[in-house]
């Protein structure tokens, strides 16, 4: 299955390299392959050869496009975490070439925002047990950035702010009504606790020269979703500079899903769990029973 | 070989997880005994989360012990009335049980009370079978078996409700099997055991039943408690993962058979000894777990029920 899926997203980067290549020569053809067009997109369209033209005026406007290898993925009971490519192009492109650094490109992937609690364990009488916890909404299940060069050489601290880009920058908060009054000292260190744990964990990913220009235009990254990934849709964000300058911009979504046998079971326990109990215990009865019979013919 | 468990959302090896029942099927057959409190204690530490390890080990117990109750039943070695009466006993301590797991998941400290409990019971058992066994190993070798006495009244006589329990040749209340009862199953749903270890000398050396029907009993009464268990646990926690339960009840009732088989090898009161140390070690280990420093002191947790 995964094979499958690796083969199948090397087939699809192979696709849009040629259609990115074949971009570069008629903008049209992939305005009109591409669902969403990019902001820039929207003008009036253009004849050719006007595009041609605008292509090598300098100082025209450049537009990012970008897509993932596979926007449904499937977890199936095979599922062991899987890589996306991510991939792009820059329309208009001024870039001499590949290595030269002209352009910046951000991918920033973010999960399912959802709520999480965070516990803090101290030492009572010589035990370890957990005595304090703190709860935070809208933390992203992962989160992912990968870009040309480190974060803080290409953007400024307002856009990671503004566009919640970096560790320190992720908008979640304290739930509302915690259980122990906390102050702000501590939410900090539980927020970082957050951060940390999840990068432990894979979930929250920096890699800072991960996304590589293959072209004067083409851009491709690769982002791993580790098996323990929380299923639900992905928010691909694709950012792209000029000296700390935000020039353009693109979002693309994913989504995982649970399939097959393991979304069977997934849905068949958790919403009809009394039912699902029942032939759990049904199964194990009969697994007993099998394997005595079994064996006991063995034995003779 | 790897397969995604649906609802402990991980990963797992399924070659690990077989040999995992294996083994622990292994020790069972070779101990007779249920196996749980060494299987919950290999899940928790292999990542399984522990409420998860707790809900699926109750499952795979009644598989393992299905096939010995069925045995027994054929024997004629179970009292249906004991067994009736520790199950009643035995169903509502697990009601409480899951209750109480379910808000020490809530609060936190669940793995923190797991541990406890595996820590104290463990370690009390396995002290008292360390010495009974080295002591019965110390006799034989001085060539008197000290007879177990019998027929003796004791405070439990006193009791009313008195029942008549016609396979263990008992006229005793039912006041003590319930209770004996009721603790077993409140171990069963927090701890992912099924109480054997409780159950057994608590009807020997409590109840007196006489030892012939006291495993066939045991088992009977563990069958159904843990199916219920099972049942609470998967629908008032949703923690009971039905694919890990596979995985381990093949590897369990495969290694049981090897391990009887090499059970008929070694003298009883070697088996015990040995039994005794593994008990001691699990529970060693569980409080190792909390006494040394962790390594991170923070955990994050999504919360109950949003899944």
């Amino acid at each position: 299955m995964l094979r499958t899926e690796g083969r199948r997203a090397t087939l699809g980067l192979l696709a849009t390299l040629g259609i990115g290549f074949l971009a570069l020569a008629a903008p049209e053809t992939q305005a009109q392959r591409k669902k969403a067009p990019p902001p820039v997109a929207k003008e009036a369209p253009h004849t050719r050869v006007e595009e041609v033209r605008r292509e090598q005026q300098p100082g025209a406007k450049e537009a990012v496009q970008a897509d993932v290898s596979a926007r449904n993925v499937a977890v199936t009971s095979s599922f062991n975490g899987i890589e996306i490519v991510i991939f792009g192009a820059v329309d208009n492109s001024q870039q001499p070439s590949a290595e030269s650094g002209y352009y910046d490109v951000l991918i920033v992937v973010e999960g399912v925002p959802g709520r999480i609690v965070v516990r803090r364990k101290n030492n009572v009488a010589g035990l370890w047990l957990n005595t304090s916890s703190a709860a935070f909404e809208l933390v992203p299940s992962y989160y992912a950035i990968a870009s040309t060069r480190p974060i803080d050489e290409i953007t400024t601290e307002e856009f990671r702010g503004a566009h919640g880009v970096g560790f320190q920058h992720l908008r979640f908060t304290p739930a509302f009504g915690q259980a122990q009054a906390l102050s702000t000292e501590d939410l900090k260190e539980f927020r970082e606790a957050i951060v940390r744990l999840k990068r432990k964990q894979g979930l929250y990913i920096q890699d800072n020269y991960n996304v590589a220009f293959i072209g004067r235009s083409l851009f491709r990254a690769t982002i791993e979703l580790p098996a323990n990934v929380t299923v639900g849709p992905f928010e691909t964000r694709v950012y792209l500079f000029r000296e700390e300058k935000l020039l353009s911009q693109f979002t693309v979504r994913l989504n995982l899903e649970r399939e097959g046998l393991e979304r069977l079971l997934h849905g068949f326990a958790f919403r009809y769990p009394t039912f699902y109990g029942f032939m759990t215990v049904m199964i194990a009865i009969a697994a007993g029973l099998v394997a005595s019979t079994v064996f006991r013919k063995a034995a003779h | 070989m790897h397969f995604y468990l649906p609802v402990a959302e991980m990963s797992a090896n399924i070659l690990i997880f077989l040999a995992m029942g294996g083994a622990v099927g292994f020790l069972s057959g070779l101990f007779g005994v249920g196996g749980g409190f060494l299987m919950t204690p290999l899940l928790i530490f292999s990542g399984v989360p522990p409420a998860v390890a707790v809900g699926t080990e109750s499952a795979q117990i009644t598989a393992s012990s299905v096939s010995g109750a069925f045995a027994q039943w054929q024997r004629r070695n179970i009292d249906f009335m004991m067994g009736g009466v520790l199950l009643a006993g035995g169903v509502l301590g697990s009601v409480f049980g899951v209750q109480l797991v379910g808000s020490l998941r809530r609060i936190g400290l669940f793995d923190f009370f797991v541990s406890m409990c595996y820590v104290t019971f463990l370690g009390v058992i396995g002290m008292l079978m360390l010495i009974e066994s080295l002591n019965t190993m110390r006799k034989t070798r001085g060539g008197t078996v000290a007879a177990r006495r019998s027929g003796q009244h004791n405070w439990i006589h006193g009791l009313p409700l008195k029942l008549r329990f016609h396979r263990s040749k008992l006229y005793i209340s039912a006041i003590p099997p319930f209770f004996i009862g009721v603790f077993v199953g409140l171990l069963a749903a927090i701890m992912g055991v099924g109480g054997g270890f409780i159950m057994v000398p608590a009807m020997i050396y409590l109840l007196r039943v006489p030892t012939n029907v006291v495993v066939g009993t045991s088992l009977f009464q563990i069958v159904f408690l843990t199916a219920a268990t099972t049942l609470l646990h998967a629908s008032q926690n949703q923690t009971v993962d039905v694919a890990l339960a596979l995985l381990l009840m093949v590897g369990g009732v495969v290694g049981a058979q090897f391990g009887a088989l090499a059970g008929e090898k070694l003298k009883a009161e070697q088996l015990r000894f040995l039994l005794a140390a593994l008990v001691l070690m699990v529970g060693l280990r569980f409080a190792w777990q909390l006494i040394a420093a962790p390594s991170d002191l923070y955990s994050i947790t999504v919360p109950v029920g949003g899944a």
